[in-house]
């Protein structure tokens, strides 16, 4: 009786294991497996080739250039995104008459697509002197047309900008439900000793949203790594491979050029890449959470 | 108190040029649609002289846009509403029949987490060209079951708050393990799956990457993918492609005017829980 009802139980179990193991963990062993061979998708004859593939990605400039920028544009826009979310969290928390607006105008970029939001913004950095940025900077300004997609560094930033308009508005709601969860009597007995406003956020604040951080800087990190649409839409990718991200390399090299052992080798660095920061900083994180606690 | 509670009209006046320039893509977008490619190149920051809605009517005439929006609408709702009862169903035996194997299959299942779809995507490729499921739109809604491990999650989370209890009465009054799921534990979930819809079906509406690489024709396009394929093809006329993101942007629109609460509600119980 008993055994048939955990029989039972279990059958709830089917569906999810049945989906999750054929298209998730088949996928990650087979990417592993064909990253030791030099399979290149169409022909079935193919070899181990050890880990010549995984050699071979730090030898393709467009492969290191995706790594490079990526880790970079993951690190900064989790930085950026942070402080701005913090300090938006901060006011939104205060009582101001358009305080809803302001909720509601911050908010929304992070509900559209990101491709969408960026070809927008591509239409706002065009490096031509119609460009939106361009000619209000020389209206204001005076100054002449920036390359703003098409130069190095100005590219790497402009994806990075508008990654924190999207994202900061977000994770300054995530922000803002930890501030209200904040007693206000601590506020209270901080103001009695003589505490100014400045000193009650800075020591009593900001320690008490170690553990929104945690998580915030944890979904940050993450997506950062898995970017793909932003600077797609931007940049495709360029000048060059500047602002190549490592989804790209994979569609690219994996998709496209069918160079399936490559390409797999580059999903796994990338899984190790994901698997490694983020161990690390979720690890890191929770200790200065038990330090303030 | 009186401070916290008096409203402070120095922020509403700091606070005016920053939302003003959050705010600024969405003006310029919905003015630029109301001029012509001549007009934005001469100044696109400026408001319309003349209301002109030829590019609504164009944009709607070059692009299948009902197509697209019933194709994006159909994928979401079936794979949402498939991952809510796959992951609400999962989450039943580990909480409610714990054994030494359903932990193990509790963490078989969170390591879904740690594994980015990039990772999987080329053998998911492969698997999807040797099961003909390329350009199907059942096809995709099949590659978005993965995310009913996230479902799982929370569904698990929220749960372990039922009294254990619960269940074991209504087996002792004859309910069976089928019934009692469906009956009293399933629409007691109702809180988490709310939150779980919402984060889901952000996803897959937003998601451009899945359908770019497994819907081909323009066909089964869904509304994103429609704007990048749009994007090739008006690549030179900004206030035609612009006029195509606002319309295409009214759908999420209304979605956030709707449920901005029940999303930041979401945002929290589920970042909490996370």
């Amino acid at each position: 009786m008993k055994l048939l009802r955990s029989f039972q139980y279990q059958l709830f179990l089917v569906p999810i294991l049945l989906f999750y193991t054929v298209f998730t963990i088949y996928p990650l062993i087979r990417s592993f497996f064909f990253s030791l061979t030099n399979f290149n998708g169409y022909s079935k004859q193919y070899d181990f080739v050890g880990l010549a593939n995984y050699v071979k990605l730090f030898k393709d400039s467009a492969i290191v250039s995706g790594i490079s920028y990526t880790l970079f544009y993951a690190i900064a826009t989790t930085i950026l995104t942070t402080i701005f979310a913090i300090i938006l969290a901060l006011i939104l928390d205060r009582n101001f008459f358009t305080r809803n607006i302001h909720r509601a105008i911050f908010f929304f970029p992070s509900i559209p697509s990101g491709l969408i939001l960026a070809y927008v913004w591509g239409f706002i950095l065009s490096p031509i002197g119609s460009g939106v940025m361009n000619n209000l900077l020389h209206g204001l300004f005076g100054v002449g047309p920036q390359p703003w997609l098409s130069d190095p560094l100005l590219a790497k930033l402009s994806t990075i900008l508008v990654a924190v308009w999207a994202g900061a508005g977000w994770h300054a709601v995530l922000y803002l439900a930890f501030l209200q969860g904040i007693p206000k009597d601590y506020y209270e007995a901080a103001a009695i000793d003589g505490a100014t406003r400045w000193r009650q956020t800075w020591h009593i604040t900001l320690p008490l949203l170690a553990p929104a951080m945690t998580v915030s800087v944890m979904l940050l990190l993450t997506g950062g790594l898995k970017v793909f649409e932003i600077p797609f839409a931007l940049t495709k990718g360029g000048p060059g491979f500047e602002t190549h991200t490592i989804t790209q390399v994979i569609v690219l090299r994996g998709i496209s050029e069918v160079q399936f052992g490559l390409a797999s080798a580059m999903s796994i660095v990338f899984f190790l890449i994901v698997l490694v920061l983020t161990y690390f900083q979720v690890s890191v994180m929770q200790r200065r959470e038990e330090k303030i606690q | 108190m009186t401070e916290s509670t008096r409203k402070q009209w120095w922020l509403d006046i700091l606070m005016l040029p920053v939302g003003l320039i959050t705010f600024f893509p969405f003006y310029l977008i919905i003015v630029n649609t109301l001029k012509t490619p001549a007009e934005t190149a001469k100044n696109p920051i400026s408001f319309p002289s003349t209301f002109n809605f030829a590019n609504y009517e164009r944009v709607f005439n070059e692009v299948p846009l009902l197509q697209s929006f019933g194709n994006s609408l159909l994928i979401t709702i079936i794979s949402v509403l498939l991952m809510v009862l796959i992951g609400a169903m999962a989450a039943y035996p580990i909480v409610f029949n714990a054994s030494k194997v359903n932990r193990l299959i509790m963490g078989y299942l969170l390591a879904g987490f740690l594994i980015p779809f990039q990772t999987t995507l080329i053998p998911l490729f492969e698997l999807m060209t040797t099961f003909q499921l390329v350009d199907k739109l059942y096809g995709l809604i099949v590659v978005y079951m993965g995310g009913s491990v996230f479902v799982f999650f929370l569904m698990m989370g929220y749960m372990r708050t039922i009294p254990k209890e619960l269940p074991e009465a209504a087996v002792i009054d004859g309910c069976s393990i089928w019934s009692i799921f469906w009956r009293i534990i399933f629409p007691l979930l109702k809180p988490i799956t709310v939150t779980a819809i919402i984060f889901q079906t952000m996803w897959i509406w937003n998601d451009f990457l899945a359908p770019m690489l497994f819907l081909n024709s323009s066909s089964n396009a869904t509304l994103v993918l429609q704007v990048y394929k749009a994007k090739g093809e008006f690549a030179v006329d900004w206030p035609l492609f612009m006029t195509l993101t606002v319309i295409v942007l009214i759908p999420i629109f209304i979605f956030f005017i709707l449920m901005q609460k029940q999303i930041v509600k979401g945002i929290v119980g589920g970042a909490v829980k996370g």
